[in-house]
């Protein structure tokens, strides 16, 4: 038995994706100099790739194509609110201080800090221990049924809900976080799962004090238009 | 620059997939669309539980979303590399499940559920069709060797668990293997002829 007789008895396998790993790399590495190999992969790749067609048919539910396209249409707001604004933090941090288009929202933003520093007493513990530094600490809090986490490393933090009722169409999970007694949008739009989790990550941790999360309409807000649904206060050293 | 839900019907998947890797929502749905039942066809025909294939699926799709679509036009249709991806990540999920087995049933003569004529596309019929084809492929082959391969597509199990599952040298099991894909192939081929 040559080289490539060996090899062709595993190309099925490779092409059906259960070759052992360490094999699979072998085995495309043979491939390169092996153009039998490469032909008998060329030739029965249809037969794999036709494979999934023979499941038996059946409708995916409708609420997973709107969780989905809720979440690329939140994903896609994000990303042209970040395109559209040179500095998207900074420039809604200026608006809410007064600066801008946001300015309206003060009061709002205001009232919001005030009513956060005060629940951060009562729902808030931290978790982590120690001094700063870019060890991972973790927060939590917990309202309206819902448990929130964020867990700060370096610079950013991951924020991870749990049990969040499921939300109508037009609507998406929007997170804030409150810096020296003002609220600012962290341009971060989410969707709960099927499981109620939901999940997105806070680039800028510096200076927070309060982290939270809001019901708003498709495509966020530069400001809250609705009470927080669970806070994470965030104990400073 | 963002299109209607009409332009982009007309587009092909390749033409879609830079519009997704754009971040253009409609791109996404109308990819979403014509591939998502087939996508949840096969998570639940690996993973064997509606929630379980649900969660499959949405994870497949939001990785297409967010990688940016990294598709390859030398890696065939983007049909199949979507499927692929959501047969490799329901596998994974099946491996990292309590419940190991997967749902086999060699004796399935379930097809693809019919929907009404006018409600499908020329393509989508024309898929139909090969899923008819493929199926009638796999029915035909001999027993021995539509098990390996379907333990091997749809369970994810290596050719050396296949080897001690059907007690049968591994050398067996590849010879089957590939014997079993090339009369599939060679049926494709014929029906393209």
């Amino acid at each position: 038995m040559n080289e490539h007789e060996r090899w062709s008895e595993d190309v099925a396998a490779y092409l059906l994706g259960v070759l052992e790993p360490g094999r699979a790399t072998e085995l495309e590495r043979h491939a390169e100099t092996c153009e039998r190999c490469r032909q008998a992969m060329r030739w029965l790749a249809p037969a794999v790739d036709a494979l999934p067609e023979t499941a038996p048919r059946r409708e995916p539910p409708p609420a997973l194509r709107e969780r989905l396209l809720a979440e690329v249409r939140a994903d896609a707001a994000a990303a042209q609110g970040g395109e559209a604004d040179a500095g998207p933090l900074e420039q809604i941090t200026g608006w809410l201080r007064g600066a801008g288009p946001g300015r309206r929202w003060r009061p709002l933003a205001a009232g919001f800090a005030v009513v956060l520093v005060l629940i951060a007493g009562f729902v808030g513990y931290q978790v982590g221990s120690g001094g700063g530094g870019n060890s991972p600490r973790t927060y939590t809090g917990a309202e309206n049924g819902i448990t929130a986490e964020v867990v700060s490393e370096g610079q950013g933090a991951e924020l991870n809900l749990a049990h969040v009722e499921s939300l109508p169409p037009d609507k998406v999970l929007e997170a804030w976080v409150q810096r020296e007694g003002e609220v600012e949008p962290v341009k971060a739009l989410f969707v709960p799962d099927r499981d109620g989790n939901a999940s997105t990550m806070i680039a800028d941790m510096h200076g927070v004090e309060v982290v939270m999360v809001t019901r708003e309409p498709q495509g966020g807000t530069s400001a809250p238009t609705s009470t927080p649904i669970v806070t994470v206060p965030i104990a400073t050293d | 620059m963002a299109v209607d839900r009409e332009k982009a019907e007309r587009l092909a998947d390749e033409e879609l997939m830079p519009l997704i890797a754009a971040k253009d929502p409609e791109a996404f749905a109308v990819f979403y669309d014509r591939h998502g039942g087939a996508a949840y066809s096969l998570a639940y025909r690996v993973v064997g539980d509606a929630g379980a294939a649900e969660d499959v699926t949405q994870e497949a799709f939001i990785s297409l979303w967010r990688s940016g679509a990294r598709y390859d036009r030398t890696r065939g249709s983007v049909r199949a590399w979507m499927l692929s991806i959501v047969r490799n990540r329901a596998i994974d999920a099946l491996r990292a499940g309590a419940g190991r087995a997967p749902k086999l049933n060699f004796d399935d003569d379930s097809v693809l559920e019919q929907r009404p004529a006018e409600e499908r596309t020329e393509e989508e019929a024309m898929r139909h069709e090969t899923a008819g084809e493929i199926r009638g492929a796999l029915d035909r082959l001999p027993n021995d060797q539509s098990k390996v391969i379907e333990l091997a597509y749809f369970g994810g199990f290596s050719q050396s668990e296949i080897s001690q599952m059907l007690g049968v040298p591994l050398g067996t099991v590849k010879g089957r293997m590939r014997l079993g894909l090339e009369k599939i192939r060679g049926e494709l081929a014929e029906g393209l002829a």
